[in-house]
């Protein structure tokens, strides 16, 4: 089925369509969620309510552009309407929760079980402190990078879905790692790792 | 090359992103200096978690949760508009009606008692007196009575 006949029968509201199209595009975008969100679990909780707006809107959908885009689009709105909300949530999140979420990101930390449980640890703490400086960049930069980084996505398309021009996508993946590489200087200075 | 420049410049000779000429300078700053190197090692092995994390695992059950969350919005979607009047008029005003008759109530409850100063209330506490006995036949009169009696 091509991308034609999936939007054409998923119009028709055939279930098969939306099957294929999940299993088609369910890793593209499970993983631009996660580039932006770094939680498996919160991509794909995000990633699912792409599909069931892209369920819900596909006579929307205008046929001049790729399904991919508009996928890629939804799933960055999204990723981050959910930052945005959890960030709110978390002025009004009780102490207990805090202590949860924090004991969840340890349970997430490899175990002493783990084949090289050293290295394990210092990729995960390496992790945490390149998500962090990830987040720490403006919302253009960041979702620039990440469809760059995360998605392979050349210039072009990531200007596609970001509605800006190539040059713009070339300059905010410039600044993007230009602030960084700074940030990751800082943190080599105070031995983060 | 200055260590200052080199820094400033290292994501972008990891990345393969500079001209020949600048990456042979910053590939020859690299091998003298050990401090900048010991940071692109540092650097190198930082970016390459984006790489590791490339390919998250989905689960398997990607497909059946999608259709299981889909399935239950529309249920949800058709309880509310089963009975939109009672949830989004109704009950509101409702509480709200509560809810000002539980502020006059309380309002009424804390008003501190007032006396009365009516004139009916006076005509009240003058009469009183004088329809006690002990009052209108004093002690004395009353032994005198007895005295003159016997």
């Amino acid at each position: 089925m091509n991308e034609a006949e999936i939007i054409d029968k998923l119009q028709q509201g055939n279930e098969t369509a939306f099957r294929v199209l999940v299993e088609n595009y369910r890793n593209m975008v499970v993983n631009t969620c996660f580039g932006l969100l770094h939680n498996t679990e919160d991509a794909e909780d995000v990633a699912q309510d792409v599909f069931i707006e892209v369920f819900r809107s596909v006579d929307k959908f205008r046929a001049d552009s790729k399904i991919s885009t508009w996928l890629y689009r939804i799933a960055v709105n999204r990723s981050l309407n959910f930052i945005r909300d959890n960030k709110k949530r978390k002025w009004f999140q009780p102490f207990d929760d805090v202590v949860k979420s924090k004991k969840e990101k340890l349970n997430q930390l490899p175990s002493a079980h783990a084949e090289n449980p050293e290295s394990e640890l210092e990729n995960s703490q390496r992790a945490q402190m390149l998500h962090d400086a990830i987040d720490s960049l403006p919302e253009n930069q960041r979702v620039a990078f990440t469809l760059n980084k995360y998605e392979d996505m050349a210039y072009k398309d990531i200007s596609e879905v970001m509605n800006l021009s190539v040059s713009s996508v070339e300059s905010l993946i410039h600044r993007a790692k230009k602030n960084l590489q700074k940030k990751l200087y800082l943190c080599y200075k105070k031995k983060c790792i | 090359m200055k260590c200052k420049t080199l820094h400033k410049k290292l994501i972008f000779f990891l990345e393969g992103d500079l001209p020949d000429k600048e990456q042979k300078e910053v590939r020859e700053h690299l091998e003298h200096c050990a401090d900048c190197a010991a940071f692109a090692q540092e650097m190198k092995k930082t970016l390459g978690i984006l790489e590791l994390e490339k390919s998250p695992e989905v689960t398997p059950f990607f497909y059946t949760r999608v259709k299981a969350r889909l399935e239950n919005q529309e249920e949800k979607a058709e309880e509310r508009v089963g009975s939109p009047v009672w949830e989004r008029v109704l009950q509101p005003v409702l509480f709200s009606l509560l809810l000002l008759a539980g502020i006059y109530g309380g309002f009424k409850i804390g008003e501190p008692a007032v006396p009365e100063y009516s004139p009916a209330t006076y005509a009240k506490n003058e009469l009183i007196p004088f329809l006690n006995d002990m009052q209108t036949e004093p002690l004395e009169t009353f032994l005198m009575e007895q005295n003159n009696g016997n």
